[in-house]
């Protein structure tokens, strides 16, 4: 049983070196003031950066971000709870070819589908904008947003709705106080997932809002090519906060059902 | 009556399917459609023809990269899952986890000044005399780099979905195997892995498809000449070039490739209903 500690052992520590190494270049570059090869760590370290860049256009980069993944956010929940409760209790007509159309942008590549879609929304005058943005991070977040609610949706036992209706409630009083109610849980779980989405997203920022909106991963991406390592990594940095909050305060919450179709977009 | 209130329930979906249906499946076909055409809107192969001249090799790499960094994912995921599932291990299982978290910016940012020539990682190993420093190896900036990052990526998926597949055996079979004098490995060779064969094969796909469709870790730490990623060109020919024709031909072409996969993904995911 002692080797199967120490293999154990050894595996956290490599895990904890492979996961941990490439971010902890980002810690050092945030506090790098003044940094030339050949040496191994910055000549002068402080946090000077770190002031820059909340004086900078990163705030307004972040509260652009913000305001689109609140948008996002919300819109999805309105628009695929319902629909979450209807495809996992009834049998709607073109069931299947309902959920197919939610499986394509899965299943391809997105940035030739977005590029395409972005003349749509420039033609709609709704290119460069921070509606058009939105628009364009609904599609990521719907299809996300539909699979996961009808995983939600369909954990309910059937049973304790048929109680409330053979109690006398109706089918609405009974999607509002009883499958709802349950359904919580997973509906929270999967609305910060997809407000997570909307933050990180790129391609389809970059394509659709660039150079006119700007959200935090653009930003980032636009100083990481300018060679300004030290705002990119501590824009890097900002940008794995609500990730890693989620995980450390969520983990028992999310379930892999949940995090299966996140980890790809 | 019963057939109104089913059309009824369709109602609410049409806000959602109009928005997918809009800006995803519609520009889907225009894609496809455009790339048939040329400037005037006639019928035309020279998409295809200019596609197959300036970028076969960059298909070919795209698909070489992908399967490295599908290679690399999917041994690391199963020696790990299956160490987790006989033995136990949540740290190993939290620290795997910690990737799915981190945006793919993030990450292609992170292991380009990770990997660099002069990087962390170089830094590191020139401590202990493995790089010499003044012809310091770069990682960064080739398909090696996009790999590692593609394949640090996708790890936190790639054992999510495995470990719960192998989560699923039950334990007797496990028992059973350990009672004949079954080993560690023996255990995930003769009984976790082909008990978990198709779960393992969706999660491949899925991972193949978004490492093949992967965007901002190439534009992060890619490099500038030589072979691209496919993403890349498709970007470069729109944004530099305006080029859609060329574009969507490489467009479509990527969808083919991964539609060979997504094939294969719809019908296990039909068959598990």
């Amino acid at each position: 049983m002692t080797r199967v500690k120490i293999v154990r052992m050894i595996l956290i520590v490599v895990a904890a070196f492979v996961i941990f190494g490439p971010l902890s270049s980002l810690v050092i570059w945030s506090v790098a003031e003044k940094w030339f090869w050949p040496n191994v760590l910055p000549q002068e370290v402080g946090l000077f950066y770190w002031g820059k860049v909340f004086q900078g256009r990163m705030v307004q980069a972040l509260e652009v971000g913000v305001l689109i993944a609140v948008v996002v956010t919300a819109l999805s929940l309105v628009m695929t709870v319902p629909l979450g409760y209807v495809l996992a209790r009834f049998n709607v007509p073109f069931k299947a070819l309902i959920l197919l159309i939610f499986m394509l942008p899965q299943a391809f590549p997105q940035l030739p589908v977005f590029a395409n879609a972005t003349v749509y929304l420039y033609r709609a005058n709704m290119g460069g904008k921070v509606s058009g943005v939105i628009l364009i991070h609904m599609v990521g977040a719907l299809v996300y947003a539909v699979w996961t609610m009808t995983a939600v949706f369909k954990s309910i036992p059937v049973s304790l709705e048929e109680a409330a209706i053979n109690l006398g409630a109706s089918r609405l009083r009974t999607f509002w106080d009883v499958s709802l109610r349950l359904a919580l849980p997973g509906i929270v779980a999967s609305a910060l997932l997809i407000f997570l989405y909307s933050l990180d997203e790129f391609t389809g920022t970059l394509l659709v809002g660039s150079p006119f909106v700007l959200t935090l991963p653009v930003f980032m991406y636009n100083a990481s090519q300018g060679y300004e390592l030290p705002v990119a990594s501590i824009t890097a940095l900002l940008l794995m906060v609500p990730g890693v909050v989620l995980l450390l305060v969520l983990e028992r919450y999310l379930k892999a059902e949940y995090l299966s179709s996140f980890g790809r977009i | 009556m019963k057939r109104l209130r089913e059309w009824g329930w369709v109602l609410v979906a049409v806000p959602s399917l109009a928005v997918v249906v809009a800006l995803f499946f519609v520009p889907f076909v225009r894609s496809a459609i455009t790339s048939f055409q040329d400037e005037a809107g006639a019928f035309t192969l020279d998409n295809y023809a200019t596609a197959y001249r300036l970028y076969a090799g960059d298909v070919v790499y795209t698909i070489f990269v992908s399967g490295v960094s599908l290679l690399m994912v999917l041994i690391i995921a199963v020696l790990v899952s299956g160490f987790i599932r006989i033995y136990g291990g949540k740290w190993v299982e939290f620290l795997f986890k910690i990737p799915l978290f981190v945006p793919f910016v993030v990450v292609g940012h992170a292991m380009r000044v990770f990997l660099a020539p002069h990087g962390l990682l170089n830094s590191t190993l020139a401590q202990i005399g493995l790089v010499n420093l003044d012809n310091p190896p770069s990682i960064a900036f080739t398909w090696v780099g996009i790999s590692v990052a593609l394949a640090w990526k996708n790890m936190a998926l790639a054992t999510l979905l495995i470990l719960g597949a192998f989560e699923s055996v039950g334990n007797t079979y496990l028992e059973a195997a350990r009672n004949f004098g079954a080993g560690w490995f023996r255990q995930v060779k003769d009984v976790l892995l082909p008990m978990s064969l198709t779960s393992i094969a969706v999660a491949a796909v899925l991972i193949f498809t978004s490492m093949l469709a992967s965007f901002s870790i190439p534009m992060m730490i890619g490099t500038g000449k030589g072979a691209q990623m496919l993403m890349i060109d498709v970007y470069y020919r729109i944004v530099y070039q305006q080029d859609y024709g060329v574009a969507n031909a490489l467009g479509v072409v990527s969808y083919i490739t991964a539609m060979g996969a997504a094939i294969y993904y719809l019908r296990s995911v039909t068959k598990r209903g």
